[in-house]
């Protein structure tokens, strides 16, 4: 296979074209180009002490081409270090003394400018996807300055491309978050002036949840969601606090890398966009309600139609993405149910922060609907808002679902629970 | 296996009672009423599958304990007697 190495080298030199771009990790402002420059193994597995040192990597990467997987100590157990050993990469650890490598087991030739994702494995073990620096930059017209938060997974798809855009644009600042930072993010980005954040719909939602006043003092003017099915919901309830923010949201993934991008606030994508063939961008399509994308941009050695595993819902001429396949739909007893378009009756109930909505065993129908939910903090303005109880949202629910699809159990959790990756097991 | 003639009832297992509460319950939600008479027909008080499989979850929450739902054979379900000593059979399974 033969791969081409990045494009986004300046001509002047191995500096990566946004390298005078600010870098704020721990408090602290640096630029790209500021970065220690430790020598990489190459093929090399880089699990990066912390945020810092997944930055340095990733721009050793840029300037440099070496192939490179990225990932943390905690993402890569010992069976998957034993697995990259024997797939031939030098496995280190990269911290403030450089990388502490062990040799692989069958060394290799690298592949210049390869970069190797660990899909987030929310089912199964998790597997590796090959990119490129190219085929993970997501946003390649020129972008109005700002600065990104960047409240990801090091390693991650999502992470790649916030930290892509600040890589080959200049103009594009990150603050970089760590996770121990995660829950107090909206006091560390009004310090350092985020003006543009990219998270999941649970990141959006928990960080709502936990404070929204702090949150609207954050200076943000572009909101980006993605890595879940986005739902009308949480897009309107970002919409009050920022009126003049865009809002956009991302359809990604590691196969097929980034295919949808939609700015006009509302869930799903104009039916028209399906089947439309653009040269230089991703076709969609739908197969057995599920979302089909050919992309220019997917990983090596999945050219072609790749089948998502999402599934989708044509409603009121737009397409909706309500979630996997093999756990959106719920069959009570021969009639189907998308949990995805549950979730979203619930997350419209004003006072519902969050939800989860699953299949249970049940008697006579096989499989039943029931729900979780987090409630949102009570409103000390408006009067006499009780709080519902399970009889009321679900009566919520049986005014605007079919009597199949109404959750019959609803727990109602404490908190948001939330993984690594940002995502909710929703 | 269940070879001994008798049955011993479980620490959470539920009384034919307080499962005919959690039968009140589901109906109530739906704002209709559970007849005190156990004779009294599911069609006419409006109580269906759907309902039935939630009253069926419902005792398993309170039991906290997985109705096995394979065990019994096909039987007829019509009255609010068949229900709760179904359901009270069901956690003998």
């Amino acid at each position: 296979m033969t791969v081409a190495t990045s494009r986004h080298l300046t001509p002047a030199g191995p500096e990566p074209a946004g390298a005078d771009n600010r870098l704020v990790v721990g408090g602290a402002a640096l630029t790209w180009r500021s970065l220690p420059t430790p020598t990489l193994p190459d093929p090399a597995a880089v699990l990066a002490r912390s945020a810092v040192h997944a930055l340095t990597a990733a721009r050793q990467h840029a300037a440099h081409g070496t192939e490179l997987l990225l990932s943390t100590v905690s993402r890569v157990d010992a069976v998957m270090r034993t697995e990259l050993l024997t797939a031939g990469f030098t496995v280190g650890v990269l911290d403030d003394d450089g990388v502490h490598p062990s040799a692989p087991v069958r060394p290799r030739a690298a592949e210049p400018g390869r970069l190797w994702l660990l899909t987030s494995g929310s089912t199964g073990r998790p597997k590796r996807v090959g990119h490129t620096l190219d085929t993970l930059t997501t946003v390649r017209a020129d972008q109005p300055e700002r600065t990104w938060l960047c409240p990801y997974a090091p390693g991650t798809y999502a992470w790649w491309q916030v930290v892509t855009l600040s890589l080959t644009q200049p103009g594009q600042h990150l603050v970089v978050v760590e996770p121990d930072e995660l829950d107090d993010w909206p006091t560390v980005a009004a310090t350092h002036g985020v003006d543009a954040a990219s998270g999941t719909p649970t990141f959006w939602r928990r960080t709502l949840y936990r404070d929204a006043e702090a949150l609207a003092r954050v200076p943000l003017r572009q909101i980006t969601l993605g890595g879940e099915p986005v739902d009308q919901a949480i897009l309107d309830q970002l919409r009050e606090v920022f009126p003049t923010a865009r809002i956009s949201w991302i359809y990604a993934s590691s196969e097929a890398g980034a295919s949808i991008v939609v700015h006009d606030g509302r869930a799903g994508f104009p039916v028209d966009w399906l089947d439309r063939d653009t040269p230089g961008r991703p076709t969609l399509s739908i197969r057995d309600d599920e979302l089909v994308v050919t992309s220019p941009y997917h990983g090596a050695g999945l050219a072609g139609p790749i089948r998502t595993g999402d599934r989708v819902q044509v409603l009121d001429g737009r397409v909706l993405i309500t979630g996997r396949l093999d756990s959106d739909e719920i069959n009570v007893g021969g009639s189907k149910v998308s949990a995805g378009v549950v979730r979203g009756v619930l997350t419209g109930h004003p006072a519902v922060a969050w939800a989860r909505v699953t299949g249970r065993r049940a008697p006579v129908l096989g499989r039943m609907v029931v729900a979780e939910v987090v409630l949102a903090a009570a409103d000390p303005s408006a009067a006499d808002t009780g709080v519902p109880d399970e009889a009321a949202l679900v009566r919520w629910c049986a005014d605007r679902l079919p009597e199949h699809a109404v959750p019959r159990r609803i727990r109602v959790l404490t908190d948001i629970p939330v993984k690594e990756t940002l995502k909710s097991d929703v | 296996m269940h070879s001994l003639g008798c049955r011993l009832r479980r620490m959470n297992e539920l009384s034919r009672a307080q499962i005919r509460d959690l039968m009140a319950q589901v109906l109530k939600n739906q704002d209709k009423e559970l007849p005190a008479d156990d004779a009294a027909q599911l069609r006419e008080i409006g109580f269906r599958s759907l309902d039935f499989s939630e009253l069926a979850l419902r005792v398993e929450d309170e039991t906290g304990e997985e109705l096995n739902f394979d065990a019994p054979g096909l039987r007829r379900i019509a009255t609010v007697g068949d229900v709760l000593d179904f359901l009270v059979e069901l956690q003998h399974q």
